[in-house]
């Protein structure tokens, strides 16, 4: 444990010198400085000041195995000490070996892995791949990326533009050729699907009819997320991605998925797409691929793909100096095979079954709760101020934050907004863990509905 | 070691499996690589077979301290086994650390940091936060960002337009992000203005910039990004007059100033951040490389108090989030990295074995009318090759000289890569002179081997 005094000195630092993200530093200094998180094992983080706090976000929904497992912190070392670091060109054992286990975990003939260091990099590189694919084969006119509204692939320049977040007019202008679908959110249906199959159908459909409205000959490929957290863990209908797949090779267009939060287990399979036996062209890993122990991710591509850039004067040009770093590499490799011993895919199947029935029982208890959904350990609750209409809450009231301030007064860091609650706890997570988290979301539900006009 | 065996497994697994930079599969296959590089320390690095190499270009230029220092790896190992990871809008006790320190050795007022992964990432936040800078002060129309043409700032969407080269393949990539402005390099070897001598050279492309501004209107200008010394050029070094102008003009203009010292800083040019050769104080400043020696993936953007301050108060913040942000264990490994380039003195030992390097390669220079030039600053250096000295003509690509010494430094057991005419040279801060006659001697007789087949007179 920090003392108080150093803890008090590391806030002023904080705030004087850490730009965070989402926080404010006027803002946090009047609410006493920021929480400085110390330590942690399984689901359990502990603060500077020996609080301790059940992480229920798991990080941004990435430390897949929890926290605390040396065996990662060793594997680390031992691959540090022997070698730090070499760039690619050349290459180092424990980077093939990691590519050589996703070659093998990863479905279909998704084969060859391009290593970088985060989920917007390797959305940046499936993007850049699918434009260049087109280009060498000939087909130099396809540019589009069409992605879902409401979804999410990352913070830099290529990728910040897809799913159309809000808040992006601080950089406008946007990137070209960005072509918005609607989200197959069978909740809130877009094109007015009232059942999941009607939702998927129309939201499949409508990708085919942008890519016939802009020209085939002019779109180069469809990024979506299997399950998009970023719409609160929204599940598709079953149609969904395999009509996808089919509209994709009718056009020759390339079908990115975006497994970044998908991963490693988060939703019971070791890939989303396996939900639906579904094989992408090119997938994006992030997150859970290294339980964020360290930065790593990957653009994988089918064989297919991967090809056209086969041949001396005919590379993909692209170069970072931390892709494929060794030591992230070898902490990846230990990280993937606890959790393959451990059975976390199976446990995150099991417990998310469990935690998913458990908040369909807290929807008996609250008005707020509109919707319960989600796939594994990526789930999600849908808050609204009138079950009927499934109007939301006006932001005048401030529903996120309120409801944020009661759930850490549980002990919980989740974070809720004015649209909803998203779960993504370590898949280590077991049933009496679950009974804690749903008993504070209870709670705190139970009061913000106290402090909130009747709907 | 790795047994010729498992080498050989692990070779054809490399060749199904892994997607490289710069290198292609199928040639790779005929020509039995890829090597593996297994066990590293100070500038030397050994391979799988048990060979050793001396890496001329310190991984990319990015490998300062060295390898195989054993203390970075325990302090990301103590971090790791405390605490592994946590999103950064509560932090963590090194990201904090790793803030202060870097305020503390940074220029001026830069004081507010933003810690991601990778040089390109700390490009992209610099971009968005001088986009974001003037929209939130009212200035709506200000986006446009002037790079120089042979510089490079990143591989994203972002950056990857900054700067460039023609032979840079970025046409796979069309089209261009909207609002990029390319200003002329400020190489005295071959400038683009036609300048004379390094300062007349400084002056026109400082002027280039200003005349931009004016053309493009300062109102639709947001940034003005750059790197003091830029690698790409072969560690082209601008004459004095070039910073302290660019800072001028872009005050003149209300344009945010970047410094990209992702190469330059930590060491490399011999002072500890490259801006400090000319005084000049830039608004952003952005990092990677050797902040933590690349032993991890750790970057970082780093700006004035007072810029930052335009992000302040309640539904102000900038919206951007990484998820490795602040990456706790990075940036322990970061601070004791930071803390042996001080202890050791490294920016000393770049000043002055870097002196002497440059010394050495410029009484190569007498030997082989080859070489058309030696320049840079600290450890940051560069040779470049010509046809002919006087009209500094490059060669044809036919003579592919690149694929010739680049075979001949492997043979002289130099990791030395080179795409081009212009060698780049980039060794780890703590080179000894004797490694630096190692190498010289190998790139003499690399040279005299190349004139050999070219049949280029020789000097002496």
């Amino acid at each position: 444990m920090t003392t108080t005094q150093e803890t008090e000195a590391l806030r002023r630092s904080a705030l004087e010198h850490v730009w965070m993200h989402n926080r404010d530093w006027t803002q946090m200094a009047e609410e006493g400085g920021p929480t400085i998180i110390v330590e942690g094992k399984g689901i359990r983080v502990t603060d500077s000041e020996g609080k301790s706090w059940i992480d229920v976000n798991g990080g941004y929904s990435s430390v897949n195995i929890g926290y605390g497992r040396t065996e990662i912190a060793e594997a680390a070392r031992e691959q540090m000490r022997k070698l730090a670091y070499f760039p690619q060109g050349t290459t180092t054992e424990p980077l093939v070996r990691f590519v050589e286990k996703i070659g093998q975990i990863a479905p279909g003939s998704l084969e060859r892995t391009w290593p970088v260091t985060g989920g917007s990099e390797a959305n940046e590189t499936a993007i850049k791949i699918a434009r260049a694919y087109h280009k060498r084969r000939g087909d130099p006119g396809r540019y589009k990326i069409i992605s879902r509204k409401g979804s999410y692939h990352g913070a830099t320049g290529g990728v910040m533009w897809l799913g159309g977040a809000t808040g992006l007019a601080d950089y406008e202008p946007a990137y070209p050729g960005m072509v918005y679908a609607p989200q197959p959110n069978p909740y809130r249906c877009e094109l007015g699907g009232e059942t999941p199959s009607e939702c998927a159908v129309r939201c499949a459909q409508a990708i085919e009819d942008l890519i016939l409205f802009h020209g085939p000959s002019t779109v180069a490929a469809v990024i979506a997320e299997p399950v998009s957290s970023s719409a609160t863990a929204a599940v598709p209908g079953d149609e969904y991605w395999p009509m996808l797949r089919q509209i994709c090779d009718r056009h020759g267009v390339i079908l990115i998925a975006d497994e970044v939060i998908c991963g490693f287990g988060r939703t019971g399979k070791m890939f989303a797409m396996e939900h639906w036996d579904v094989v992408p062209d090119i997938m994006t890993i992030a997150k859970g691929v290294v339980s964020s122990y360290l930065p790593i991710a990957a653009t994988v591509a089918t064989a297919e793909v991967a090809d056209v850039f086969g041949g001396k004067d005919n590379i993909f040009r692209q170069a970072l100096t931390f892709g494929g770093h060794p030591v992230a590499a070898a902490a990846a490799l230990k990280n993937i095979e606890l959790m393959e011993e451990e059975g976390l895919v199976q446990n995150s199947a099991e417990v998310g079954g469990y935690f998913l029935e458990q908040l369909h029982q807290l929807k008996d208890d609250h008005e707020s709760i509109g919707d319960v959904r989600g796939l594994g350990l990526l789930l999600g609750i849908d808050l609204v101020a009138n079950r009927d209409t499934k109007e939301r809450y006006p932001t005048e009231l401030h529903l996120g934050e309120r409801l944020s301030e009661k759930l850490r007064e549980q002990g919980l860091i989740l974070r809720a907004t004015d649209r909803g609650i998203g779960f993504g706890p370590p898949l280590c997570i077991t049933r009496s863990e679950v009974d804690e988290i749903v008993a504070g979301v209870d709670r705190a539900l139970g009061s913000v509905e106290a402090q909130l006009p009747s709907a | 070691m790795v047994s010729t065996l498992d080498a050989e497994a692990l070779r054809q697994s490399s060749l199904r499996y892994l997607w490289m930079h710069n290198r292609d599969w199928t040639q790779m296959a005929e020509e039995g690589d890829p090597v593996f590089i297994v066990d590293g320390h100070g500038v030397r690095v050994t391979d799988s077979e048990g060979n050793t190499w001396i890496d001329v270009n310190g991984g990319y230029n990015s490998v300062n301290v060295g390898y195989g220092r054993e203390e970075i790896a325990e302090a990301a190992y103590e971090q790791m086994v405390k605490l592994p990871y946590f999103p950064n809008g509560t932090t963590t006790i090194p990201t904090i650390k790793l803030a202060e320190k870097l305020a503390e050795i940074t220029p001026g007022s830069l004081s507010r940091v933003f810690a991601v992964s990778g040089g390109s990432e700390a490009n992209e936040t610099a971009l968005k936060i001088a986009r974001a800078y003037h929209k939130r002060r009212g200035d709506q129309g200000r986006y446009k960002i002037i790079s120089r043409r042979g510089s490079y700032h990143g591989t994203t969407a972002g950056v990857l337009w900054l700067g460039g080269t023609p032979s840079a393949g970025r046409d796979d990539f069309e089209p261009m992000y909207p609002g990029m402005v390319h200003a002329p390099q400020p190489n005295p070897y071959r400038c683009e203005l036609g300048g004379e001598t390094p300062s007349e050279c400084a002056v026109r492309c400082a002027q280039a910039v200003e005349d931009l501004i004016t053309f493009h209107g300062p109102d639709t200008v947001a940034a003005v990004i750059a790197e003091p010394i830029a690698m790409p050029q072969g560690a082209a070094v601008p004459g004095d007059e070039y910073w302290p102008m660019l800072r001028q003009i872009c005050d003149r203009y209300g344009v945010l100033l970047i410094a990209d010292e992702v190469i330059c800083g930590f060491g490399r040019t011999g002072k500890m951040f490259a801006i400090e050769h000319w005084d000049v104080e830039p608004d952003i400043m952005t990092v990677a490389k050797g902040i933590v020696s690349s032993y991890l993936p750790l970057a970082a953007t780093i700006v004035k108090q007072e810029i930052a301050d335009a992000f302040a108060g309640e539904n102000n913040q900038l919206r951007h989030v990484l998820t490795f942000s602040g990456h706790p264990v990075s940036a322990a490994a970061a601070l004791k990295n930071i803390e042996i380039i001080e202890d050791e003195k490294m920016v000393e030992n770049s000043a002055e074995v870097g002196a002497y390097f440059k010394e050495a390669l410029e009484g190569l220079k007498l030997d082989h009318a080859l070489i058309g030039d030696v320049r840079g600053l600290g450890l940051l250096m560069a040779v470049e090759l010509v046809a002919d000295r006087d009209t500094k003509a490059r060669f044809e690509p036919e003579a592919k000289i690149p694929d010739r010494l680049n075979e001949k430094f492997r043979k002289h057991g130099l990791i030395f890569r080179v795409n081009s005419e212009v060698l780049n040279i980039g060794p780890p801060l703590c080179i000894t002179r004797e490694e630096v006659d190692e190498i010289v001697h190998a790139l003499d007789l690399s040279l005299w081997e190349l004139e050999g087949e070219l049949g280029v007179a020789q000097l002496t």
